[in-house]
């Protein structure tokens, strides 16, 4: 982590201790699972290990997934992401971020890691400048050839309004999962995983969520995520009694 | 004058609202080391600019937005700090809430905004990074907090500012007028509603994006950082806080301690504290937790009232004390009700400890007599009505009215103008009122109540060594849920193996606890020089005279002997006399002694 180089997954094996730490989260990621696809927990528990989980094989990363409705708005996977990437707590150069819905939801704004990656088929310049790691599914900026600012061209292909520009050099913000390891998801696992269990989670499949959520922007999530828990208020307005007309200035 | 290691930028925005300006005003490492942020460096900056008798509402009064060293760090800290001079109690006071607020101002590389001034006009702040923009605000002009919060975020077109309004309480001068952040989160107990509306200031937002703190040592910093979490993690302590928030100690508080406010005071006992505590929301009311900044303990509890008059009202809450002011205090029996109210006082800017006390005195000045309902232009409140309740607290923020303006002077000086035997349950301690612990119950809460600088405020510490260790966290300015009340007198190792990387300092633990007792002794000085002494420190009458007439500590009450133990214990901690002031060798050892000559012309002008 200090040297920024990216952890070697089979040496994750060793550290058992750290996996110990996580035993809480288990049940938080079976439910979420039942909660995805349908497919029966414990038989998606055996077949595809799960991180943080004691005695599952580490794999690859291929997808993330967020049960939304359990994000508490902490941005800890914020501060991970840019203490990863850049030794520094900076969630202004973070590639995840929390975006607030008239302040009653909190909606994690990731990448979905599109199998067909519009925002790699956007990118100008030969070779791209985005590509994307077969092993991970991580993308991968090419800092030396991106154009930055003045292109974009990526941030308005993603399908989930999910890319931000680097305040500093202006390129894009776009997530290469760590290598396999994201910082965010160790983060939110163990830091939401009480009581109603951890918002972002990996695993090597899709089951679906990749061509479901990508088509959503934040504000659409957002709303989507209000009308679900506050319903029957969709616009969470509050309730104030009606003003006076004869109240006087001060 | 040194520029610091690490932890702080050393500078803090100042802001004059009079010519519109802005700029750097810079903080010396030695400063920063004596008065570390936050509530001390407001202390500071009242202590060396500020005038005996000051008064408040001046033009170039100030209102210091205080953030600290581990503020925007990976070191857990996510409170902002108000310090300002109170027009509701005529003494320094400070109040601290939570959200993201604290890590934005300093990735827009500040240690702090200092306001002072008048703006002709309504003004609101959009602070991004190192430009400050003064914007128009006449249209937000008597808004609500959330509508005003709302157009801020539709004007940066930037759904991720931060921001802190006031609402029309606070416009219309309302004396116990509140900060909203962020929509829900509070800092009320400093009051600084009033002076924004005085100063004609109706919020801030603040964006910072372009810096991050920095760290004189990364590698010893984020490994204690990390230890620090890891205890907030997996401590069992907080178990509760994450699944209750605070709401769930109304309960706790009322079955087990005994302390939970009744009626204004009149008792602990209130069975049907089930129907309105945290087990009903959670039953009925909370859908989600809300986290403050990198915080796992996210005690913000958020829901939503499902049928009936309030059907489909969002809201937060019941924290302990709004649901103990604005919900037992008052006899509400209805759980949606009492979060109408709660929600009604947050949308107006009203401080709900305050609005709640103001509401329990009247309700019980009525039924005992002392006033009619022609004195508040035909209201009568009475115990358990909440649209009576709903109907004063309105006319509170507007002023409306003579009741307005009547109840929109607080309980203490409603007592005095009222007279007639009412200063026997006027509840107040330096002018304020008491939050939802009754000390009868909970008598280490006493200390917080009438040692604390605030006075009648519940979160400055229970005991001695608590009080210094609050004006250490509120200079940091860390959540006490995850410092001291989590590691007890322990926290003094935590804290200073986290500030010694960060900030390049070589403290050792006693130099917590000398820069604890110097802010606290700072704001002492403060104090003193407005003549308040040992005879201020008190209780309210009530809770001498009065047994406790039911509950798990029926026939309690605060003893003289309590007083003068709690009395002792403290100014001795301290290094005070018997009256409450600081001694000379006291001040000389914390590194104070600019200030005697002024320490003495005050205890020969007052006599002490």
């Amino acid at each position: 982590m200090e040297d920024k180089k990216l952890p070697d997954v089979l040496k994750k094996e060793t550290s058992r201790r750290d996996f110990l730490r996580g035993t809480a989260t288990a049940a938080g990621s079976a439910i979420a699972i039942s909660a995805i696809g349908g497919i029966a927990p414990k038989k998606a528990e055996a077949q595809y290990s799960v991180q943080g989980v004691p005695g599952t094989k580490p794999y690859a990363q291929k997808y993330r997934f967020a049960e939304r409705q359990n994000c508490t708005g902490c941005r800890s996977c914020e501060f991970a992401c840019s203490l990863f990437h850049y030794g520094t707590a900076r969630p202004a150069l973070a590639r995840i971020y929390i975006a607030k819905y008239k302040d009653i939801v909190d909606v994690p704004v990731m990448c979905w890691h599109c199998d067909d990656a519009p925002c790699i088929k956007a990118c100008p310049t030969t070779p791209n400048s985005l590509t994307k790691d077969p092993k991970t599914n991580g993308i991968i900026l090419n800092e030396k050839t991106c154009l930055g600012a003045k292109c974009m061209k990526c941030q308005e292909a993603c399908p989930a309004k999910y890319i931000r520009g680097n305040p500093d050099t202006g390129q894009p913000l776009i997530c290469d999962l760590c290598g396999g390891d994201p910082q965010c998801v160790k983060a939110c696992m163990e830091q939401a995983g009480n009581p109603q269990g951890p918002c972002l989670q990996g695993r090597p499949l899709g089951i679906g969520v990749n061509m479901a959520f990508r088509e959503v922007t934040p504000e659409q999530a957002g709303k989507d995520l209000a009308n679900l828990l506050f319903y029957p208020n969709v616009e969470g307005k509050r309730v104030v009694p009606a003003k006076s007309k004869t109240r006087k200035g001060r | 004058m040194t520029a610091p290691k690490g932890g702080n930028f050393g500078k803090v925005l100042e802001i004059d609202l009079s010519k519109q300006t802005y700029k750097t005003r810079p903080v010396s490492e030695e400063i920063l080391q004596k008065y570390i942020g936050g509530r001390g460096l407001g202390a500071y900056y009242a202590l060396t600019e500020y005038k005996a008798g000051k008064n408040p509402l001046d033009e170039d009064a100030f209102v210091f937005i205080g953030v600290g060293p581990m503020s925007g760090t990976m070191a857990l800290s996510h409170r902002t700090c108000f310090v300002n001079k109170n027009p509701y109690t005529g003494n320094i006071n400070h109040s601290e809430c939570g959200a993201h607020l604290a890590s934005e101002i300093k990735f827009a590389g500040w240690d702090g905004i200092y306001i002072k001034g008048r703006a002709r006009k309504p003004v609101w702040l959009a602070i991004v990074n190192d430009k400050v923009e003064f914007k128009d605000a006449s249209k937000m002009w008597g808004k609500t907090t959330e509508t005003a919060h709302e157009m801020m975020i539709k004007e940066m077109k930037d759904p991720e500012i931060r921001t802190v309004v006031i609402g029309p309480a606070g416009e219309n001068g309302v004396l116990y007028a509140c900060l909203v952040v962020e929509r829900f989160r509070a800092a009320a107990r400093s009051d600084t509603g009033s002076v924004f509306g005085d100063k004609k200031l109706k919020g801030i937002a603040v964006r910072g994006t372009k810096y991050a703190v920095p760290v004189a040592d990364n590698a010893k910093f984020l490994a204690a950082a990390r230890v620090n979490k890891e205890n907030n993690m997996r401590g069992e302590a907080w178990e509760g806080i994450k699944k209750w928030g605070t709401g769930g100690l109304m309960e706790l508080k009322h079955f087990l301690h005994g302390s939970l406010i009744t009626k204004n005071f009149q008792t602990t006992w209130y069975p049907d504290v089930v129907k309105i505590g945290g087990e009903e929301a959670m039953r009925t009311f909370w859908k989600r937790h809300a986290a403050c900044t990198n915080c796992p303990t996210h005690c913000l509890k958020l829901g939503v009232i499902r049928s009936g008059k309030y059907a489909g009202l969002v809201a937060e809450g019941p924290e302990y004390e709004s649901g103990g002011l604005l919900g037992t205090n008052l006899g509400m029996t209805k759980f949606d009700e009492m979060i109408a109210l709660i929600e009604a006082c947050d949308a107006y800017g009203l401080d709900n400890i305050s609005t709640g006390g103001v509401l329990g005195f009247l309700t019980e000045a009525m039924e005992k007599g002392a006033i009619k309902p022609a004195d508040l232009d035909g209201l009568k409140p009475k115990w358990d009505d909440g649209d009576t309740y709903m109907e004063m607290i309105r006319r509170i923020a507007y002023k409306e009215g003579k009741a307005g303006k009547f109840m929109a002077q607080g309980v203490a000086r409603m007592s005095k103008q009222i007279g007639k035997g009412t200063e026997a349950y006027a509840c107040t301690v330096k002018g304020r009122e008491l939050a939802a612990h009754d000390p009868r119950g909970d008598k280490i809460r006493a200390y917080s109540y009438t040692m604390g600088t605030n006075g009648g405020d519940h979160h400055e510490g229970q005991g001695p060594q608590a009080l210094g260790m609050t004006a250490m966290a509120d200079s940091l300015v860390i959540c006490s849920f995850t410092n001291f009340l989590l590691y007890g007198a322990g926290a003094d190792k935590i804290t200073t193996d986290m500030l010694n990387p960060l900030c390049g300092w070589d403290w050792k633990t006693e130099d917590y606890w000398t820069a604890c007792k110097r802010i606290f002794t700072a704001e002492r000085i403060l104090l003193v020089r407005e003549g308040v002494s040992s005879k201020d420190d008190r209780l309210p009458i009530r809770m001498y005279r009065e047994k406790l007439p039911a509950g798990p500590r029926k026939d309690v009450v605060f003893t003289d002997a309590d007083q003068k133990d709690m009395e002792a214990k403290t100014y001795g901690f301290f290094g005070w006399d018997a009256k409450g002031i600081p001694t000379e060798a006291t001040l000389k050892a914390y590194g104070l002694d600019p200030f005697i000559d002024e320490l003495n012309a005050a205890k020969k002008k007052y006599n002490l």
